[in-house]
């Protein structure tokens, strides 16, 4: 443990951002963008900071403000913690730049940037939060407040969506708080701690049973489990698509972050062994996975099929932890940042054919190569990725995901785990087809045309670069510092 | 520039060659549209150079590996590292393979003419080139499947590449079987970790308990590979496929690609589910090797003789080819599963199987190039239009002609030697546990052998020898030569390989065996002794002369334009399945959203629901605490009251305005009255009726007050209008009596006893009151008695017992809460009355007023509440104080 500074900078940052920059460049559109990619630009060197640190075994911690005589606000850099500060802090990097060129005259500028990046700053307070509390303060807020961004459009499906989200969530956070509460009339304030160990058996088989379904419910809102994952296909298509990317990257996958906080660091692996609860995870993910894609297979609105397929990747991870083998473990944790990428990349194509061509469903995608091959290519492999076809990163999460179920004793998983991919094939694929291969559509041949590239460099940098990205996370997986390498150790530490 | 690089690696060190052999090609990809963009003959020379390049670098592995048996080397990419090792059978399918797509490339520069994108097409050749060599070449599992994937997923530009109607639907099913093979694949291999393997293709040592585990793997492995290999049932995708892409695509596709699945089928076979090299091996290790094999062995000879039998019934050339592609792989299953079979003694089989791989690559592309040629000149591709071309394209029959030798095992051409061996290896394995059935699979090879024959006679029959079946135009002529040079170089490769069999025989086939614990002699001896022996002779001529009748017979009963009905292929029940589960998922989508559909609903109308009823406890509670605070009558009854004032009210007004209305009527019937006169008459009996009706209104008014204070409001509220219109009659009397007195009330006198006469009458004639005590059921009495009210207000004490408190010695606080209560009821009380006083006080008339005025009393109502609620505020207050102290 090494007391540092840094942490608090990761929240603070953003809303430094938030609260100065953006008032104060109200008149200066150039200004604010530069200001604020500059400021996504410090967040990512603050999360990729921590990483040598924590690779070599060296974790971070702050004291922040004590709020009662016995709770202090605490943060905590640990392997988890910080990769997924660093997924989250590229991926808004990716998500803001694309907005300049997305939010391109839209209204209310100014609260749609504040809110984004004052959801920036709760998520890394959630990804370095050090104890249940501070960890609760950051994950509600990012919650609660994230509702500005999902209604931004202001059209009555959206306010529709943002009641939805806003109902789902505040009934999940309520059961986390419920359980938290429980947690520390159970065990006192405590640290979340390395390998679990805040509760005991001793304490009671039942009391321990219901916390642990109060916060996976309660998460797993968030996490989108199959039946709690309603305000999921609502808010996407809904959103902003920058924020489209970012909600279903990050905030979905912070309900699975705060999964695998509950199990490995106030649980920990044996006592829930002792429980033997996860097996009911493992079911319900394993519905999930399914579940959502045989859904995603009939949805005709691009946005609402990517969001199923969030939902069943989602459940991947929620499958990895539930099965409680360190191999899966990491499939699980690598899988967060993975799908991040790729999940983000075919959100920026979803946006793209929405602000260029108006396009929202996936029959008018016919043909959309012939005019604009770049979107074409990023949705090519980033389907490539999503179906676990090596060597992109997809392929990485799903391999230690089978060899996790192996180690653990249970192929029969493998069939879920390959079944999701296939209907991941099942539904990504003849969009890419009918974009290479299908005589152009009414809606492809209306795109206006256009100097120079097929779309302002704005919106196209972002997705090429979450292209390579996804590349890299394959390729190079095994190089110290890609997330694999943090979720080795992540998991190491929590079955050691 | 490449060449320099790999040369000077070549001599730096050869473990590095496997990974340049894959890297090379992928790389020099990226360069073919920079040239082909400017100069589409730097970029021929360009791929053509490269892939001669990668064919000298499969050649230079020759020396290492035969020195060391096996080279490897490591890439770190992906999961820590990409892993290649060249044993001589890697080494065997890197040369045939690299040999092939030099001379598929050379042929392709000519052949592309008549074809669009041709960067795309070198480039994607390229890939698929360092894919397919990346899955020969590979040390472990994961690389291999990583170029599988990669090899089946780009080749799909290969086959889509003509992008006519006819490729998109071959290439889509193609992508699919594709796709779901890799997945069986990759979940096979996963299982081989599961049964104990490292990912590695060493051996996976057998461990009691995973034999299901294992025969899952190994039928996963084999399906995944089998869809490549064009295995039946799974190669439904390979018929439409290779005939749609372009000629030299096919030939590679056919020739080298599915070599892959092969290759992937034999080492699953061979050397993952073989047990170690041992010193002392006993039979039953090979127990799980031998059930397999059998299995393998029966899937080649069911692929080998439907794929004939199909092939049979086709007209298009390519296509014809592409059935016999299945057919053959079904003769390298055969082999390879009888080597399984026969465990350490099937070197037969591997020899025959592997020595077939190499051969029909040879062959097969040599054939699809040369019925390329024939279409590259003509147009045309079915063998039933066309003939007598031997004489136009000499070189290009000659070839074709050494092709179809090949494949159909004529001696001295490398196909004899293969199928020699394969049949050889079918006898052992009948002979080994004298199984009958085998021996049935080693006659239908020979009609097998017999059905190829045949098919061959026919397309070297109907396509170059015979009649011309249409005029042939001027540009029908040999092929050009760079396309005759790459037949011509895989026709030598055939004839080479049927004379010298002991290349590759003694080269490579017997050092790999034996490192793997398969007994290499009995390769020997076929050399010396079997080779060419009367015996195989006799079972080729045996073949040929199956082939010469079926194809006689078939000729004379058109049996060859025979057609299955589609229900028959397993084709259409992939095709049903594939509808089924996108029809599965619309109905789940739509059950699922009518069900969220209706989960919404339910949850509006609960909520709507939940709203009245909370509204409607809500009003309940309201008027609970309204009684308890101000007593009887509660605001039922007020509500009683005030809805019978207003009744009552009107029909005051309707009598006095039917009086006045029948006093008009009859001022109009006095005209020698003068107006004034009129009047005085009217405005007399106004005040006549109006006194009247006034008086009976109280009279009402006066009952219904007597019953709403006996708590009676409850009952007779739903009656009470009825009876007041019962009561109509009385407008009669009171218009009659008033117009009678009105005279003498102008006159001035005094009228008051008889009007009150008058109402005494009504009021005895209409019995308000018992017309209104009918309606009131005759328990009601005792039950209102006991109401809420009075029961509240009897409870509380009065002004008497307050003061009898102080004489009581309670203490102070019990004293001075007492006495809030008791204010507080006084003050609620008074208030109470205040408002009933107000309610029958009837100064005023007009409706408007009455409105103001009920808003009054219920403003009063209110207030009386929240003096209350103070009150009780203040006491628990005062309680609290009391505790406290």
């Amino acid at each position: 443990m090494v007391r540092s500074v840094v942490p608090p900078l990761a929240f603070l940052l953003p809303m430094i951002g938030a609260a100065g920059v953006i008032p104060l460049t109200a008149k200066a559109p150039r200004l604010r963008k530069i200001a604020l990619a500059m400021i996504c630009l410090l967040e990512i060197a603050v999360a990729v900071s921590f990483i040598p640190g924590v690779l070599s075994g060296t974790e971070y911690e702050t004291h922040l403000v004590q709020l009662t005589p016995k709770i202090w606000m605490y943060l905590h850099v640990d392997a988890m913690g910080a990769l997924f500060g660093l997924t989250a802090s590229v991926l808004w990097l990716l998500a803001l730049v694309y907005s300049f060129g997305y939010m391109e005259g839209e209204h209310r500028l100014t609260r749609y940037y504040v809110f984004f990046m004052l959801a920036l700053s709760w998520t890394m307070g959630v990804a370095y939060a050090g104890n249940l509390l501070t960890f609760l303060i950051f994950y509600e807020m990012f919650s609660i407040l994230t509702y500005p961004l999902i209604v931004h459009e202001e059209t009555p499906e959206a306010m529709a969506a943002g009641t939805k989200y806003i109902i789902y969530i505040l009934i999940g956070g309520s059961l986390v708080l419920l359980a938290i509460v429980f947690t520390f009339f159970l065990a006192g304030e405590q640290t979340l701690a390395a390998q679990g160990g805040l509760l005991a058996i001793s304490m009671g088989k039942g009391k321990l049973t219901a916390v642990f379904w109060c916060f996976v419910v309660g998460f797993g809102v968030k996490a989108a489990l199959v039946p709690l994952h309603g305000w999921v296909p609502d808010a996407h298509p809904a959103a902003p698509a920058p924020f489209s990317a970012v909600l279903s990257g990050v905030m979905v996958a912070a309900g699975s972050f705060g999964i695998m906080r509950v199990v490995f660091n106030v649980f920990g692996v044996a006592l829930l062994r002792e429980l033997d609860v996860m097996r009911w995870l493992t079911y319900i993910a394993a519905f999930t996975v399914v579940f959502a894609a045989l859904l995603a297979v009939s949805q005709d609105n691009l946005k609402r099929r990517l969001a199923y397929s969030t939902i069943s990747q989602m459940g991947y991870v929620a499958l990895g932890v539930g099965l409680l083998g360190q191999e899966a473990v990491t499939g699980a944790l690598v899988h967060i940042a993975n799908h991040a990428f790729m999940k983000g990349a075919l959100f920026l194509c979803a946006g793209l054919l929405i602000k260029r061509a108006g396009i929202h469903r996936v029959s008018e995608i016919d043909g959309l190569a012939q005019k604009m091959p770049i979107t074409a290519a990023a949705f090519l492999v980033a389907t490539l990725a999503m179906i676990g076809t090596p060597p992109l990163s997809g392929f990485v999460s799903k391999w230690f995901l089978g060899l996790g179920m192996l180690d653990v004793g249970q192929p029969a998983y493998l069939a879920v785990l390959l079944g999701g991919a296939l209907l991941a094939a099942v539904y990504l694929m003849p969009i890419v087809y009918a974009a290479y291969f299908r005589p152009p559509s009414a809606a492809v041949l209306a795109i206006p045309e256009r100097k120079g590239a097929e779309a302002p460099a704005s919106m196209l940098g972002p997705l090429v670069a979450a292209v390579l990205i996804t590349v890299l996370l394959g390729i190079a997986s095994s190089l110290p510092g890609m997330p694999l390498s943090l979720a080795r150790l992540a998991a190491a530490i929590a079955f050691k | 520039m490449e060449h320099a690089e790999a040369v000077e690696t070549v001599h730096a060190a050869y473990s590095a060659l496997p990974a340049l052999l894959v890297l090379v090609p992928l790389l020099a990809a990226l360069l073919v549209r920079p040239f082909g963009k400017r100069w589409p003959s730097v970029r021929n020379a360009f791929v053509v150079g490269t892939s001669g390049l990668v064919l000298l670098g499969s050649l230079a592995m020759i020396g290492p590996v035969g020195a060391s048996h096996r080279i490897e080397c490591e890439i770190p990419a992906m999961l820590g590292t990409l892993r290649f090792t060249v044993d001589s059978f890697g080494l065997l399918f890197a040369i045939f393979t690299s040999f092939v797509w030099f001379c598929s490339t050379l042929y392709s520069l000519d052949y592309l003419k008549h074809e669009h994108a041709h960067d795309r097409y070198h480039a994607t050749s390229l890939v698929v080139l360092a894919a397919n060599l990346g899955v020969v070449l590979a040390g472990d599992l994961v690389t291999l499947y990583l170029f599988f994937e990669a090899l089946g997923l780009v080749a799909f530009l290969l086959v889509i590449h003509t992008e006519t109607e006819e490729a998109k639907r071959a290439s889509l099913k193609y992508l699919w079987m594709t796709v779901i093979g890799g997945f069986m694949l990759v979940g096979g291999i996963f299982l081989t970790y599961a049964i104990g393997g490292d990912g590695t293709l060493s051996p996976i040592a057998f461990r009691e308990g995973t034999e299901t585990l294992r025969w899952v793997a190994s039928i996963l492995l084999l399906l995944g590979f089998g869809v490549k290999a064009g295995m039946l049932p799974v190669h439904v995708w390979l018929p439409d496929a290779h005939p749609v892409a372009p000629s030299p695509a096919s030939a590679l596709l056919s020739g080298v690609m599915i070599k892959a699945g092969a290759y992937g089928i034999f080492r699953t076979l061979l050397a993952l589910m073989r047990p170690e090299v041992a010193e002392h091996l006993e039979e039953s290790a090979w127990h799980f090797t031998s059930q397999l094999g059998l299995v393998v062995l029966w899937i080649g000879i069911a692929t080998m003789f439907i794929g004939v039998g199909l092939a049979l019934g086709q007209k298009n050339a390519k296509r014809m080819l592409a059935y016999h592609s299945v057919s053959q792989m079904g003769f390298i299953l055969a082999g390879l599963g009888a080597a399984g079979y026969l465990g350490a003694h099937g070197a037969m089989g591997v020899a025959g199987g592997l020595y077939h791989v190499l051969n029909h690559a040879l062959f097969k592309s040599c054939l699809f190039l040369g019925v390329g040629a024939v279409f590259f000149r003509t147009g045309e591709l079915d063998m039933y239009k066309l003939g007598g071309l031997w004489k136009k394209m000499p070189l290009t029959f000659l070839f074709t002609l050494i092709a179809a030798c090949g494949i159909t095992g004529v001696p001295l051409f490398n196909g004899f030697v293969s199928k020699c061996l394969i049949h050889h290896a079918l006898v052992e394995a009948a002979e080994y546990h004298e199984l009958v059935s085998l021996g049935i699979a080693e006659k239908i090879f020979i009609v097998t052998c017999g059905g190829t024959a045949c098919s061959f006679i026919k397309l070297i029959g109907f396509v170059f020898l015979g009649k011309p079946k249409q005029e042939y135009g001027p540009e029908v002529k040999d092929a050009p030569p760079r396309m005759l040079a790459a037949m011509g170089m895989l026709s030598a490769a055939i004839i080479t390989l049927g004379v010298v069999p002991q290349l590759v025989i003694k080269g490579i086939f017997e050092p790999g065996l034996e490192l793997w614990g398969i007994h290499p002699a009995i390769l020997d001896e076929y050399l010396e002794k079997l080779f060419l022996s009367p015996a195989d002779l006799m079972s080729v001529a045996i073949a040929f002369a199956i082939g010469a009748t079926v194809f006689m017979v078939g000729m004379r009963f058109g049996l060859f334009h025979l057609k299955a009905p589609k229900w028959f292929g397993v084709d259409y029940w992939y095709g049903r399945a594939a509808v089924g589960l996108i029809a599965f998922c619309g109905f789940l989508g739509a059950w699922y959203d009518l069900g969220r559909g209706f989960l919404g609903d339910g949850l509006r109308w609960s909520r709507s629901r939940y709203r009245a009823e909370w509204a409607r406890i809500d009003r309940a509670r309201r008027r609970f605490v309204l009684t308890l605070a101000t007593g009887a009558p509660g605001p039922r009854d007020q509500h009683f009251v005030q809805g019978a004032y207003v009744t009552l009210e009107r029909e005051r007004q309707a009598t006095v305005r039917r009086a006045v209305s029948d006093a008009m009527a009859q001022a109009r019937e006095w005209p020698e009255r003068s107006e004034a006169d009129c009047r005085g008459y009217v405005d007399a009996v106004r005040s006549v009726a109006n006194y009247m009706a006034g008086r009976i209104f109280r009279e009402r008014m006066g009952v219904v007050s007597d019953l709403v204070r006996y708590g009676l409001a409850e009952e007779v509220r739903h009656g009470f209008d009825d009876v007041v219109r019962e009561t109509v009659p009385s407008r009669d009397i009171v218009s009659a009596t008033s117009l009678a007195l009105a005279s003498r009330r102008m006159a001035g006198d005094n009228v008051t006893r008889e009007i009150s006469a008058a109402v005494n009458a009504v009021l005895s004639q209409e019995r308000f009151d018992s017309r209104l005590a009918r309606l009131v059921p005759v328990h009601g009495h005792l039950a209102r008695a006991a109401g809420t009210g009075e029961v509240v207000r009897q409870a509380l004490p009065d002004l008497a017992a307050i003061r009898a408190y102080r004489a009581e010695g309670l203490t102070r606080l019990e004293r001075s809460a007492r006495w809030v209560t008791d204010i507080t009821r006084l003050a609620v009380e008074a208030v109470t009355q205040e408002r009933s006083s107000w309610l029958l006080d009837d100064r005023f008339g007009d409706e408007s007023v009455l409105g103001t005025r009920r808003a009054i009393q219920r403003y009063a109502r209110d207030m009386s509440f929240n003096v209350a609620m103070i009150a009780l505020v203040a006491l628990a207050f005062l309680v609290a104080l009391g505790i406290r102290s």
